[in-house]
Order: C-alpha cells, then sequence, then structure tokens
C-alpha cells in the first residue's frame, strides 16, 4: 500500500497558510483546494463538511492540534478518494467542545472518502500517524513537500 | 475466555466514515491485545446507530454524540469516547463496565 504522507507529495494534495486570523470554516476549505485543483472534490465540498461540524461541534479535531474534516462516504461532490492535508503556522480556532474545552487545530488532514478500501486504507495509515507524536511535531514544522518527504523519513510509523 | 467473547459492538460517530472507522480500528486492537472474539464489530453513522443501538451489547461513541443513546436500554452499554483512537479510553471505559478484568 502507498504511504499516504507520499501519496499527498506525488498528487500535490498539501498547502502551506499563515493562518493568522483564518476562522476553521475558511481554513477547512483551503485544506480541500488541491483536491478541487485536481478534480478529486467539487468547489463546494467543504460546505459539508463545515455544516456537520457546525450541527455536531468540533469532534473531527483530535489530540494534539489535529483536525480530520470529513463528510460520509461518497458523498456527494467528492470523485476521488483523497487526503488534503495543510499546516498552518497559527492555531485554527474551532471553539469549544461538550466539555467547553478550546479546540485549535494547526495540522489538517481533510478527507474525500469515495472507494471504500482506499479510503480504509487512508484512515489506518492517518491514525498511525495520529498517534506518532514526533511525526507530529514533525509535520506541524513543515513549510514545503520536502520537509513533508523528511519528516516522514525521519520518524516512520511502524506498520504491523 | 473474556467476557467480551460473543459480544456485538458498535462504533458511531456523525457520519460513519471517519472517526468511527478510527474507533473501529482501536477497539479492534483492544480486543486482539486481550485475545477476545465479539460475535460482531462495525461501525455506522449516528443516524442509523440511533435505531440499532438496542441491538448491541456495548456502543461507543465520540462523547459528543452521547445525549442520542439515552433512551437506548438497560441491555446496551454505552460508552463515550473524548479520543477515538485511545485504546487505552476504550480498555478503561470496558473496565468500568466490568467486561475487561
Amino acid at each position: 500500500m502507498a504511504n499516504v504522507l507520499e501519496t499527498i507529495v506525488e498528487k500535490k494534495h498539501y498547502s502551506f497558510i499563515n493562518g493568522e486570523g483564518v476562522t476553521w470554516q475558511e481554513a477547512v476549505r483551503l485544506s480541500a483546494l488541491p483536491l478541487v485543483e485536481d478534480g478529486s472534490v467539487s468547489e463546494d465540498y467543504y460546505k459539508q463538511i463545515v455544516a456537520c461540524i457546525e450541527k455536531h461541534g468540533p469532534y473531527v479535531v483530535f489530540e494534539h492540534n489535529i483536525a480530520m474534516p470529513h463528510t460520509t462516504e461518497n458523498p456527494e461532490g467528492a470523485y476521488k478518494t483523497g487526503i488534503g492535508f495543510m499546516v498552518s503556522e497559527n492555531m485554527i480556532d474551532f471553539g469549544e467542545d461538550e466539555d467547553g474545552e478550546k479546540k485549535e487545530a494547526n495540522l489538517f488532514f481533510t478527507l474525500s472518502a469515495v472507494n471504500s478500501e482506499e479510503h480504509m486504507n487512508n484512515i489506518s495509515q492517518l491514525m498511525d500517524i495520529f498517534m506518532n507524536d514526533d511525526l507530529i511535531d514533525a509535520l506541524g514544522k513543515c513549510r514545503s513537500a520536502e520537509d513533508i518527504l523528511e519528516a516522514m523519513k525521519k520518524y516512520p510509523c511502524d506498520n504491523e | 475466555m473474556s467476557k467480551l467473547d460473543g459480544k456485538r459492538i458498535l462504533a458511531c460517530c456523525a457520519n460513519g466514515a471517519g472517526s468511527s472507522l478510527m474507533m473501529e480500528k482501536a477497539i479492534d486492537k483492544v480486543m486482539k491485545k486481550y485475545s477476545a472474539k465479539p460475535a460482531e464489530l462495525r461501525h455506522c453513522p449516528i443516524s442509523e446507530g440511533k435505531s440499532a443501538a438496542r441491538n448491541y451489547d456495548i456502543v461507543f461513541c465520540a462523547k459528543t454524540f452521547t445525549k442520542n443513546f439515552e433512551d437506548v436500554g438497560d441491555k446496551t452499554i454505552v460508552i463515550p469516547l473524548k479520543n477515538v483512537m485511545s485504546d487505552k479510553e476504550i480498555e478503561a471505559g470496558l473496565q468500568e463496565a466490568g467486561l475487561l478484568d
């Protein structure tokens, strides 16, 4: 199976923003842009993700300031399975969760799920990445595609 | 033998494609760690989970969805997770429910 970070670089599904004063809605839109550019998702696809977070709260923001904005499998406006990876220099504010805890993110993995098998593979690799603290730290400092590949080589995830 | 053998387990999140899938994988890891053999382990969106929950022994959900399972009945144990990937939280929830020694 192809390494998801490698695929992100190969398909140019990455972006880097400063993020100062950017709303989470805008951040979600920006994170999906590389997917829009190669026809993986429609321009409006991100709106479904925003609506979902507005409805259910920022439960897509995990520990270590990782956001995984996503919708269902085979949603309208999603044409190819992929991950829009985005690093923001500044934290993006997602408001508070159900316990009044502040949620913010600087790492975005925005999902488009069309092909079940590819999506499953993406999710399990992302889990390994999210639990690899050194790699997450390094990814937060990435400012280029080369940085992503370097971080990936320096802190590999052990695949069981 | 594990108390989890033969149990039916459901993992729920908003869409049934992201967090619930992560939950399912994390639960599966815990099951393997304890050599438990649940009869069923699957994930689904909250819309489906709401009505399906009563047919399961254990329902895991992201904490924000707990209120959806208020009227699930006594037979189903609902375990809310703050971090959907945390095997520690899953173990702690199962322990509290008396299903893990």
